[in-house]
């Protein structure tokens, strides 16, 4: 009897469902894929109006395959997908959370140069009062003023305050250089080791 | 198109070689060739001889012992022929190759011995790239038969 049912059970296995998944899916028509896993990591993609250019992405990436290059007064924030990884590092680093990644996988392209395979933002460049070279992103160095207003202590925000706003537009050398002539240095809150 | 030409596009051949790296895109290649992904419904078959194929499937970045056997292999490979590249070390070299190639042991990625066709994007990417890949290799053996 037993073995009967064997059989039975051999017979009627041809008949149920082939364990083989339908490309492009036939499950619904909104779904292209008949199993996407959940947590799955696929491109990443950047909001390119939260993106400010600090280059915390480029410090974190494992593959280099994000990488930041200025031209003309112009910074540009690219990661190559052919060396990326998909590991997210640059999601977690992210202080603006501009980098999410998808669940999207399907990018095979022709080509090394087509634009499917890299994930570009543009900023803008603020360029030096002083000298007239371009040295951060206009979005970075608002949101390193909000950042440090929000976290400075309440004894030296005023003096910080103005003093930031003193120095405002001038490149890295040019603030060094010209620190005594805008009355910035760092030696008027030595009177603060006192309290 | 005669009759020789029609078929082989319906049934492009295979071939699997894996230059060097940590076998996660074979792994994933050998789940699109197996049933639960199965690429043999757009008539592709895995063959064991790069005489026999048409399309040849590199995963990995080369390292320099192997770049005779990836020449040899993409030349015993009949015309026309199509090279899918499968992850992302046989797209750009990924981790294991620096812009400044001076690493004693590893070339980079294959595009710079052969010339790649389709580049499939991933580390790994699921078996269902991978087809995605394979499907727009096959468009590219038909126009490139069709011109012949």
């Amino acid at each position: 009897m037993s073995t009967e049912i064997k059989i039975l059970k051999q017979v009627l296995s041809k008949y149920s469902k082939p364990m083989t998944l339908t490309y492009p899916s036939t499950v619904a028509p909104d779904r292209r894929y008949s199993q996407i896993p959940e947590g799955l990591r696929g491109i990443p993609e950047r909001d390119n109006d939260k993106c400010i250019g600090c280059r915390a992405c480029y410090f974190v990436c494992s593959g280099r395959a994000t990488s930041i290059y200025d031209k003309d007064a112009k910074r540009t924030v690219e990661i190559f997908l052919f060396r990326c990884t998909f590991c997210a590092h640059c999601q977690e680093a992210c202080p603006e959370e501009a980098i999410k990644m998808t669940n999207k996988f399907e990018i095979a392209v022709p080509d090394r140069e087509d634009p499917a395979a890299r994930v570009l933002t543009d900023l803008e460049l603020l360029k030096c009062k002083n000298c007239g070279t371009p040295f951060v992103t206009k979005k970075l160095a608002d949101r390193t003023y909000e950042r440090l207003m929000e976290k400075i202590d309440p004894i030296v925000k005023e003096t910080v305050s103005t003093d930031y706003k003193k120095l405002d537009g001038y490149c890295p050398d040019c603030k060094r250089a010209y620190g005594v002539d805008f009355d910035t240095h760092t030696k008027k809150y030595v009177w603060l080791e006192g309290i | 198109m005669g009759i020789i030409d029609k078929s082989r596009i319906y049934s492009p051949w295979l071939y699997h070689l894996h230059c060097g790296g940590c076998n996660g895109c074979d792994i994933e290649t050998l789940a699109a060739l197996a049933p639960r992904f199965d690429v043999e419904r757009f008539g592709i078959q895995l063959v064991p001889s790069p005489r026999h194929a048409d399309i040849l499937l590199t995963t990995g970045c080369v390292p320099k012992q192997f770049i005779p056997m990836v020449k040899r292999i993409y030349e015993q490979v009949p015309e026309p022929k199509v090279v899918v590249a499968v992850g992302s070390c046989a797209c750009g070299g990924s981790l294991f190759y620096d812009d400044a190639p001076d690493n004693y042991a590893i070339l980079g990625h294959p595009d710079l011995l052969i010339p790649v066709d389709v580049y499939v994007p991933g580390c790994a990417p699921k078996p269902e790239a991978v087809i995605n890949g394979v499907v727009q290799g096959i468009l590219k053996l038909a126009e490139k038969r069709t011109k012949k």
